[in-house]
């Protein structure tokens, strides 16, 4: 089965010479269709300039990253990032339904067709009669599910979410959780989701990727062999979760430490 | 009965009546000569006078027109200098080093040689107006799309848009908000100009007029003139404020809705 996202030995650094900052260096990683990867990481490792990377959004300075087997140099038609800042990454002179258009821009389909589509989307996360709404009319968790909701109907495959959850209070979280993990299996979309909470991480995906300190490249991958869909009291009281996560977190850490003693 | 209310709906009659009654009390007092401060009835039955003979708003049309006209043209112009800023970090730098030489010149200075070289037509307060009222939308352009932020920029990279693209439908959109305040500022500035220029042009407009009045000592039609002068910067801004609620209606919004 052929990868949907994949790196060979990517590396990026900012500066050069006796300033010369490596944030990434050799990482590689495989993300197949239909896949919910979790990548967590002790903070500050460079997940962000990962994502970044893997958006086309930054050039890495070694490697390579290919989408649907294509060499990224710029950011592909189907890919989606839903950014952790909502609120800045809404525009905020257009409604809730006009930025949901505004992610369709390159989608072949006629206007009304379009909106037809994105009021679609917007039900299904959940905010039919709020399409005429500003953004900064409505909740911060209902913007972000705006920011989803914009992601998908970008006819996306693959959605790249960069903490989408850590600017929201935790009831609306664990609720947006089970959303996210809905929405991807209704809208078939394969997921990355990058956190540094390592009970989301597990909760939500297939496989954990643990990333190691700066420079960093993925260190460990952890199978979360649970059954899907999750549920925040069974899932999370199971012991294949317990196992998962005690793995992962004894390697960030080992991690923090590490770096604490050095 | 809520005081607040009532004080807020009246605060323009209010603040007039307050203003009013001041230079009343200044007059009755007699701290200043009569002949250079005159009465309220005074200055009205002098600015009534005015009105009837038609002189008044043949040359408020003029200067009216004028100010309006060079506020266009300047944020316009300053916008695009601030847009081609943005584009050329080497462009930005060189501008930069012109508008500080530039700024601090008085409008009165540029007047005399622009007369001989521009003549006393349009092109002279095309030229006056501009080269003042242009520094505060420009200036104000160039940190509002300096200030954009990245999110919003990869956003809309991540969406295909090109540079052209990102430009008009994200940065500027994002930048008009600040923009405006500078356009607003722009509006007085322009008025400034216009009154000057015309003072020493020497051939119409209010700010001629008020030249020619004080001259003959007629205080009252001068200060019925300067009243008029401070009337147009109400109306100015208010057109400029009418255009950002257009524009960037949902910036005020925005703003106004409560936490």
């Amino acid at each position: 089965m052929t990868a949907l996202l994949s790196t060979s030995a990517v590396g990026k650094h900012y500066g050069s010479g006796a300033a010369r900052m490596p944030i990434i260096d050799g990482l590689e990683l495989s993300i197949a269709k239909g896949e919910f990867v979790s990548l967590v990481g002790p903070s500050g490792c460079g997940k962000t300039t990962l994502l970044m990377c893997l958006a086309g959004l930054l050039a890495p300075s070694e490697g390579q990253v290919r989408f649907n087997g294509q060499l990224v140099t710029a950011p592909p038609i189907g890919l989606s990032v839903v950014f952790q800042d909502y609120s800045r990454s809404l525009l905020p002179w257009k409604s809730n339904l006009d930025n949901v258009l505004f992610g369709m821009r390159r989608v072949q389909l006629s206007g009304p067709e379009k909106r037809a589509r994105a009021v679609e989307i917007l039900a299904a996360v959940g905010l039919s009669g709020f399409e005429a709404h500003y953004p900064w009319q409505v909740s911060g968790g209902m913007q972000q599910r705006v920011a989803i909701a914009r992601g998908i109907a970008a006819q996306s495959q693959l959605l790249l979410l960069d903490e989408p959850l850590a600017a929201v209070d935790a009831q609306t979280r664990a609720d947006m959780q089970d959303l996210l993990l809905d929405l991807a299996k209704r809208f078939n979309q394969t997921c990355v989701l990058v956190t540094h909470d390592v009970e989301e991480a597990v909760y939500m995906a297939n496989r954990v990727l643990v990333l190691g300190p700066r420079p960093t490249k993925v260190v460990r991958e952890v199978i979360v062999d649970l059954p899907m869909p999750r549920d925040q009291l069974a899932t999370r009281e199971d012991p294949a979760f317990l196992h998962a996560r005690h793995e992962v977190m004894a390697l960030i850490r080992g991690m923090r430490q590490g770096k604490a003693l050095a | 009965m809520n005081w607040a209310i009532w004080a807020e709906r009246l605060r323009v009659p209010i603040c007039a009546a307050l203003l009013l009654g001041a230079w009343q009390l200044v007059y009755a007092l007699g701290v200043v000569p009569e002949k250079y401060f005159p009465s309220i009835p005074t200055i009205a039955t002098a600015f009534w006078a005015m009105l009837n003979d038609g002189t008044v708003l043949s040359a408020w049309a003029v200067t009216f027109g004028r100010a309006t006209v060079g506020l266009i043209g300047a944020a316009l112009l300053g916008v695009a200098l601030a847009i081609i800023s943005d584009l050329s970090p080497v462009l930005s730098r060189g501008i930069r080093y012109i508008s500080d030489v530039l700024q601090p010149i008085p409008p009165a200075a540029f007047v005399p040689m622009a007369v001989f070289m521009l003549g006393l037509g349009t092109k002279l307060y095309a030229f006056v107006i501009i080269l003042v009222t242009i520094w505060p939308p420009y200036l104000n352009g160039v940190a509002a799309l300096a200030g954009v932020g990245s999110v919003q920029l990869n956003t809309g990279r991540m969406f295909g848009l090109t540079n052209w693209q990102l430009l008009w439908q994200v940065k500027l959109p994002a930048a008009l908000p600040e923009i405006f305040t500078g356009i607003r500022y722009a509006a007085t500035i322009s008025l400034i100009a216009v009154i000057v220029a015309e003072m020493l042009a020497g051939r119409d407009g209010i700010g001629f007029m008020i030249f020619k009045k004080a001259f003959a000592l007629r205080t009252p039609e001068v200060f019925g003139l300067m009243f008029l002068v401070g009337l147009n910067g109400v109306l100015l801004n208010g057109l400029v404020n009418l255009l950002r609620q257009g524009l960037t209606g949902w910036h005020i919004k925005m703003m106004e809705r409560p936490e």
